[in-house]
């Protein structure tokens, strides 16, 4: 997850709101924010994230809109060709396939891993014996490299692997998984949702933990049952960690790329996994069309930022802020 | 060697001995290629080259570098034990050439590329790079590799010891050589001692054709206690190995000689790529390919014959396979198969344009060649160490020697791999890794597509 997305996202965190500021002096609450002497500090303190954000990734971005209006191949004099990336691209197949898929992986992965990583979140937050362990077994996908993921899920999905055993067992003909142009995809939505999964645990778990047991005790004296607890309190008061798990998960969705690339390459079939990511990859790097990749980054973020606008517009309808 | 297995052996080569295990196939060792017993006598020594082929330009040979001290980089693709057998023939030229220091650096192919092309963009390339002869047109057409062809006239470096194709292939377009070829790589027919002896068949030899090929690999394929044997096995996703050898064996081409006509949409053509389709889907002969997910069959000890590349040799030593090595199978039109050399290039920025030159010449040379024999990952592009070490150092050298006779080169020009993607990614699909199409039907579909690449 690049650091930007985590920038942008981050008015959707759940603010504390009202009570008590107990360490606010009253000058300082009366000039909300910091006084002339301080934004010299702030602005030195934050020089580093700032000068970073400027250089490293704000001339990159503006340097591929300029990109996207030539044909340049990296090592020979670009030549000027105005928009004839963006239009060729909408004729050609290949992005098309590459936007139709990644829309797919979106569409299928995003609601998926939110409501498994809500259903092990609620099944992690109990006292029971050996919790600690459970938990650390949900969140070990995370600090495992996603090359060393891939290569095991593809065993997993080998002629012989493990997924072609289980389904034996129940008079399943054997399948090709990551081979077939119809399970290819599903594969890798099923590994790259257990890869993402402890992330989100992690947040609805602190989510669900911060729900205070007055409110679940109030709904039981009123004879509530534990689908109208998960459904009036838990499920409301969450919604801030929905939201937010929900707009890294569609950023995230959008951009896949390495599963993508250690799954289904080499061995791709055919163009059935070929996301944007990876279009934009191979068209630029591999292919010395640095303006016909240019050009898809920037749909790719426009389709981003509408996606994220939409999703923003949306959040006064569900989410509660307590 | 195929970009597939550049890929696999990237990857991680102890993620393969774990899908190895888990196919359930009898215990093997890594394939990490092992330091392999040197069978053959140490090379000569500096001195005695010069003994040994007088001529009357020293500065053609190798150790007699009279420009200025530099420390110069050399860029290639491969894995640790790449860059270990790398580092073994770098030690031997800073031996013969002491003002002359070389740092190798190694990245998988994938990056290898990615990190060229933006340190060449950058300007800050490594003087010495390596290059793969298919995507050499990429490069050296876009003016970023140094013209060597005066430094060859110079030095009086003598490029006929070198093989013929691989000079032909690092010939630019303009008639000179903006880089030379290192090692060779070539496709052959590895077979299994073993199952040939159980089945009581003789091995196979040079008068094989396609028939002969599929009526031995029916018999040979069978259930062997328990666990399925396949008769033959080999990769289908790069044309290397092996579908552009049955299309020149079949009288076919895949691109005409001016790299602008398409020659892949002939009949000729359909009926080899038909060929190795009737091989997994008609003769069924063949596992229905599973990229990435079923390893080498022939190395698991669960084919008996392979179609592939020379450079598969000391993995196949060190997996214990007792194997012998016998050319193509003939097809209609006789014997083919192909040969793609790996070359070094200089970066046309250099600032040490003589030292790196040097570096070039003498990887050329029998000193450096004998230990990319001794090596056995690839065939030595010099002629007499070709012929001499490398033939007799293992059961088969002299057949992959012998191949380069009727061995056509890998397909190599501008786009190569926008050209390659398309067309094997229609093949994939469509023709191996399932039947939806012929394979007249399936290259008949992406004809025009193919068309319009070549003419970019």
């Amino acid at each position: 997850m690049p650091a930007f997305s985590i920038a942008r996202i981050g008015s959707a965190l759940p603010r504390v709101r009202g009570g008590a500021r107990p360490f606010e002096t009253t000058r300082a609450r009366r000039h909300r924010g910091p006084r002339a002497g301080e934004w010299r500090w702030a602005l030195l303190f934050l020089a580093p994230t700032l000068i970073g954000l400027a250089v490293l990734s704000a001339g990159p971005i503006l340097a591929t809109l300029g990109i996207s209006l030539t044909s340049w191949d990296m090592l020979t004099p670009p030549t000027f060709v105005g928009i004839d990336n963006y239009t060729s691209l909408f004729n050609d197949a290949r992005f098309m396939t590459a936007m139709r898929n990644t829309f797919y992986y979106t569409a299928v992965s995003v609601p998926l891993g939110l409501v498994l990583a809500l259903g092990v979140a609620m099944w992690v937050n109990q006292r029971i014996r050996g919790i600690s362990w459970i938990r650390t077994m949900y969140f070990l996908p995370l600090v495992t490299s996603s090359t060393a993921i891939a290569i095991v899920w593809l065993w997993m999905y080998s002629p012989t692997g493990l997924f072609n055993n289980a389904i034996s067992i129940f008079g399943i003909s054997p399948q090709r998984w990551v081979n077939s142009p119809a399970l290819a995809m599903p594969s890798i939505i099923a590994m790259s949702t257990w890869q993402g999964l402890p992330a989100n645990v992690i947040i609805f778990l602190a989510g669900l933990q911060g729900i205070p047991t007055e409110y679940y005790d109030a709904v039981s004296v009123d004879g509530a049952g534990r689908w109208a607890r998960f459904r009036h309190v838990t499920l409301p008061l969450l919604t801030p960690s929905i939201f937010f798990t929900g707009i890294l998960a569609l950023i995230g969705a959008f951009q896949v790329f390495d599963q993508i690339y250690v799954m289904a390459n080499p061995g791709k079939p055919g163009q059935s996994t070929i996301t944007l990511v990876y279009f934009i990859y191979e068209t630029g790097f591999r292919n010395f069309h640095m303006g016909l990749a240019s050009a898809a980054s920037w749909i790719l973020f426009l389709i981003v930022a509408v996606f994220t606008i939409l999703y923003f517009r949306t959040q006064n309808r569900w989410v509660h802020y307590q | 060697m195929s970009r597939v297995s550049r890929v696999k052996r990237a990857i991680s080569l102890a993620a393969i001995a774990v899908v190895v295990a888990g196919c359930g196939s009898t215990a093997t060792p890594s394939p990490t290629p092992a330091p392999t017993p040197v069978v053959t006598p140490a090379g000569p020594g500096p001195s005695t080259i010069v003994a040994a082929s007088p001529t009357a330009n020293p500065a053609a040979q190798c150790g007699h570098y009279t420009g200025p001290a530099a420390t110069i980089s050399y860029a290639i693709w491969g894995d640790t034990t790449e860059l270990a057998n790398q580092q073994k023939i770098v030690d031997a030229f800073e031996a013969m050439n002491p003002t002359i220091k070389v740092n190798v650096t190694v990245a998988d192919w994938d990056t290898y590329w990615d990190k060229l092309q933006t340190s060449l963009a950058g300007g800050n390339a490594p003087d010495v790079f390596l290059m793969d002869g298919p995507l050499y047109p990429d490069y050296q057409t876009r003016d970023q590799l140094l013209d060597l062809t005066p430094y060859i006239a110079r030095d009086g470096f003598d490029t006929s010891q070198l093989a013929d194709l691989g000079i032909k292939d690092f010939t630019a377009a303009d008639g000179h050589l903006y880089g030379l070829p290192r090692d060779l790589s070539t496709i052959a027919l590895y077979y299994n001692k073993k199952m040939f002896d159980a089945a009581g068949i003789p091995y196979p030899d040079g008068t094989w054709d396609w028939n002969k090929l599929v009526s031995v690999s029916q018999q040979l394929t069978k259930t062997v206690n328990g666990a399925t044997q396949w008769g033959f096995y080999t990769e289908t996703t790069d044309m290397e190995n092996y579908w552009s050898e049955l299309v020149w064996q079949a009288g076919g081409d895949i691109v005409g000689p001016d790299k602008k006509t398409l020659m892949i949409d002939s009949d000729q053509a359909a009926q080899g790529i038909q060929f190795l389709q009737d091989l997994i889907y008609k003769y069924k002969v063949m596992a229905q390919p599973t990229p990435g997910g079923s390893g080498d069959l022939f190395e698991n000890g669960q084919a008996a014959m392979e179609a592939d590349g020379s450079w598969l040799v000391p993995s196949h030593i060190a997996a214990g396979i007792d194997f012998g090595v016998a050319p193509l199978p003939a097809g209609p039109a006789g014997k083919a198969t192909s040969v793609n050399p790996s070359g070094v290039v200089v970066y046309k920025g250099t600032k040490s344009p003589d030292a790196a030159w040097e570096f070039v010449k003498c990887y050329t040379g029998p000193t450096m060649q004998q230990l990319v024999a001794q090596l056995k990952a690839s065939m030595p592009v010099n002629k007499s160490v070709l012929a001499t070490t490398y033939a007799t150092s293992f059961d088969g050298g002299q057949v992959f020697a012998d191949s380069l006779s009727y061995a056509h080169l890998k397909p190599s020009f501008r786009g190569y791999n926008e050209f390659t993607t398309a067309l094997q990614d229609e093949l994939d699909t469509n023709v191996f890794n399932d039947n939806n199409k012929t394979a007249k039907q399936a290259l008949d579909d992406v004809a025009s597509q193919l068309q319009d690449l070549l003419g970019q």
